[in-house]
């Protein structure tokens, strides 16, 4: 198995498990206090990285600016699906919906990037985002049958 | 009533979750051009610098609304949103060190975001959940996806 690939199938176990987490803990506090305590989390994992980072002062402004905004644009992410499943979305909806959103990294990285995927490669992004809008009807339809 | 509101062209929903896929889409761009240049440890931890407004506009939001009992059910919840972003946080590492290590932000997005097959697995396994013809074909179709993305 390729490095990379070896990562991305660590971050997609690791935030599978989120999912559960992420259920616990909404179903006993609001998500806005979940969300809360989710980047205390992330603050204090990040300290602890200190001490196996090594960062320094000649960093390129370009990248340090595009690390940082990630961070905003992944929490504020996480803020609007919040407020359009509050909104009136319904669930299944909103989350097939949002499954979507790798489509859009694949647009970007192809148009500014300039990334050339294989044939395999293509059919293979677009079989991801039809396997993620399957999982997530099929979870939320059976949330609304809990509920 | 009706008179006074005019209709809305986009639904409120539709357009937070429009914004959500031009949020989270974009992320992976920018997280890619931040690994050419850093390593995935530094990179989360101006990541979480980036998420630092965000925390502080909810801590304000949340300390408004403080009314929550404090039940052991409270605890319990925190304790859940803690592990999901030290869960989260690592899985961000692996990401950010998928990029480094050569992966495509337009392979590794679609990758990654497979992660609610886990979840369905974990509710299989653990939870004894059932599952439907159509998340048997998700999971089904992941395994593909990944086959297919790692060519």
């Amino acid at each position: 198995m390729r490095l990379w690939l070896g990562f991305a199938v660590l971050a997609l176990v690791l935030w599978g498990i989120t999912g559960v987490t992420q259920k616990l803990s909404t179903n006993r506090i609001s998500s806005e206090r979940s969300f809360l305590w989710f980047c205390w989390a992330m603050v204090a994992l990040s300290v602890s990285v200190l001490a196996v980072a090594h960062p320094h002062w000649g960093l390129a402004r370009m990248v340090v600016l595009c690390s940082i905004a990630g961070g905003a644009l992944n929490g504020l992410g996480a803020w609007t699906s919040f407020r359009a499943l509050e909104s009136g979305g319904k669930a299944s909806v909103v989350i097939s919906l949002i499954s979507l959103y790798p489509l859009l990294t694949v647009v970007l990285a192809v148009l500014l990037l300039g990334e050339r995927l294989s044939v395999m490669q293509s059919a293979g992004a677009v079989t991801a985002i039809v396997a993620a809008i399957l999982l997530s009807i099929e979870t939320s339809e059976k949330k609304r049958e809990v509920a | 009533m009706t008179e006074t509101h005019r209709p809305r062209r986009i639904p409120v929903w539709l357009a937070w979750s429009i914004a959500t896929i031009g949020l989270w889409g974009s992320w992976g761009l920018v997280s890619k051009i931040a690994s050419a240049g850093l390593d995935a440890y530094v990179n989360q931890l101006l990541y979480t610098a980036g998420l630092a407004p965000l925390m502080v506009f909810v801590a304000i939001t949340v300390h408004k609304h403080r009314s929550e009992e404090r039940s052991k059910a409270h605890y319990s919840g925190i304790f859940w949103a803690f592990l999901t972003g030290i869960l989260g946080g690592i899985g961000n590492i692996a990401f950010f060190e998928a990029m480094v290590k050569g992966g495509k932000a337009s392979v590794v997005a679609p990758v990654t975001a497979l992660f609610p097959m886990v979840t369905v697995l974990l509710a299989l396994i653990f939870l004894r959940e059932r599952l439907g013809r159509t998340q048997w074909l998700g999971l089904a179709l992941a395994f593909v996806a990944i086959y297919l993305l790692s060519a």
